[in-house]
């Protein structure tokens, strides 16, 4: 099982609600898969006819268990294509090469309470954080704002959550952010995973409320955001120009023509894809960069980044 | 001696309210203040005199502060105070501790293990360089070492006083000075004033 990549079979898909598909994957040779903590993701490799897409997936299965992989897909109307893919083609007995799991959002070990707040599909790495918590008798809340029709699509992975509350778009069912971050003990820590609005609004609720950052958490997805206007990327080392097409990030164009580019979140979180910008405007889509970088122009994340200009320039 | 090249050793920076939506407690060793420092409070945490609370430890009767003022004798009735705080405290509560340094990591500690992070305790040396000084060979702690070399309080050691602190303990780091050559002990200084 040891090497660069993992061989998986696809044990089994389950639609849990219309735009959700629940998969199951097992190692392809029938051996232990490697362990993964709670927030953990993987990055599968998917397989279409015209083009590949490499998206990162959230582990919603117990964390530590070795015998199979579970992870949620939302369809994406407005999807790359690797979501339909997953709806539309993916069936049981299906071979996928995936990343090992990586974990960008592990839960602070030292937290006497841990308070989540999920929107939408952004509930996935709450479900293991959940198990971890329930095993560990941990102190925690969850908090979920979605669908209404999809309140009780998750129940099945939240049986052991300690305090689980739902909330939906009607007058009585809004969150109402700042007064939940109002009155939390000292020694809590703060996880938000859902839509950037989502996101951006609990960051700057919990600062206005005075919450230290140390213990503020959040986790983007980003590679949906990814597309954009076309341009042209050369690769100055390499010698290749690569045009970059509106449904495919920089870093999928780059994979596209053969090369290979480090990466590891491709949601422009952990910083593993980080590329030198010798020419050209970079128009920064991540969350690693800080401002002084974005500024200075000379970096770049590929796996959501893009360009302002019409050519960019890369020391790749 | 503020200044070290050993990065465990604490840096303190002048006390500043944060303006956070919590409470905020200032707790101030009286017997430092420096004329005038009680002033130089009450200014820099006007901003959130309505939510403050001022302990003033050992501080002369006629000690003024701002906010809700408590007076307490000793740094370990302040300590135990802390400790019975029943409400506990908030993810947006701050402390501000100022004095010499056993003092502050006495109620830091006690803090801590009430839930407060170290994003929220924010520290002002003023007095005595006085260290608290934990012994590496016996596990003991000599308070109010003002020497270079200092006798340890537990095991009679003769140690040598280092710049290396432990947030745990607040307390430095002492190492048997003679270790190598028993009985050859450099001449004692008073380095912490």
């Amino acid at each position: 099982m040891i090497g660069e990549t993992l061989e998986l079979t696809v044990v089994a898909v389950d639609d849990i609600a219309p735009s959700l598909r629940h998969v199951r994957l097992a190692a392809a040779d029938g051996g232990q898969l490697p362990p993964a903590a709670a927030g953990a993701n993987i990055q599968l490799r998917l397989q279409g006819e015209a083009r590949t897409w490499r998206n990162a997936y959230s582990l919603i299965s117990q964390p530590g268990r070795r015998d199979e992989y579970e992870i949620i897909v939302r369809r994406v109307p407005e999807s790359r294509g690797g979501s339909a893919f997953v709806h539309e083609v993916l069936k049981p007995g299906d071979r996928l090469v995936a990343s090992w799991p990586g974990n960008l959002f592990a839960p602070q070990r030292t937290a006497r309470h841990h308070l989540m707040i999920a929107g939408g599909i952004g509930i996935t790495p709450f479900l293991s954080y959940v198990a971890d918590f329930a095993h560990n008798g941990t102190s925690h809340a969850l908090h979920v704002c979605c669908r209404e029709s999809e309140t009780g699509t998750f129940a099945p992975w939240l049986q052991a959550c300690g305090d689980l509350n739902y909330y939906w778009d009607a007058d009585g069912h809004r969150l109402d952010i700042p007064a939940l971050l109002a009155q939390q003990p000292a020694g809590t820590h703060l996880y938000v995973c859902g839509p950037a609005a989502l996101n951006d609004e609990v960051i700057q609720a919990a600062a206005d409320a005075g919450w230290p950052a140390s213990h503020v958490h959040c986790e983007h997805f980003g590679a949906a955001l990814s597309g954009g206007t076309p341009f042209t990327a050369f690769l100055s080392r390499s010698g290749i120009e690569v045009e970059v097409g509106e449904s495919e990030s920089l870093l999928e164009a780059i994979e596209r023509i053969g090369a290979t580019a480090p990466c590891l979140c491709r949601g422009g979180a952990c910083g593993v894809c980080v590329t030198g910008v010798l020419e050209g405007e970079p128009e920064h889509r991540d969350h690693y960069l800080g401002a002084a970088e974005r500024e200075g122009g000379q970096l770049i994340m590929p796996c959501v980044s893009r360009a302002r200009s019409a050519r960019l320039v890369l020391d790749l | 001696m503020m200044q070290s090249q050993i990065v465990s050793r604490p840096r303190y920076r002048e006390l500043a309210a944060e303006d956070t939506a919590g409470a905020h407690l200032l707790i101030v060793e009286g017997d430092t203040l420096a004329p005038g420092q009680m002033a130089a409070l009450a200014a820099a945490f006007a901003p959130v005199a309505d939510r403050l609370q001022t302990w003033l430890v050992s501080a002369p009767a006629t000690a003024l502060a701002l906010g809700k003022v408590r007076k307490l004798q000793t740094v370990d009735e302040a300590a135990a105070a802390l400790d019975a705080l029943q409400e506990g405290f908030g993810i947006a509560d701050r402390l501000y501790l100022q004095g010499t340094e056993p003092f502050m990591w006495s109620l830091a500690t006690v803090a801590g293990r009430a839930g407060l992070s170290a994003s929220q305790i924010r520290m002002q040396h003023a007095g005595s360089l006085k260290r608290r000084v934990w012994c590496t060979h016996c596990h003991q702690t000599t308070e109010n070492v003002t020497t270079n070399i200092a006798t340890c309080a537990g095991c009679g050691r003769e140690l040598l006083v280092r710049d290396h602190f432990s947030r745990r303990l607040g307390a430095f780091m002492g190492v048997m000075v003679d270790a190598e050559v028993p009985g050859e002990v450099p001449q004692r200084e008073e380095v912490f004033p």
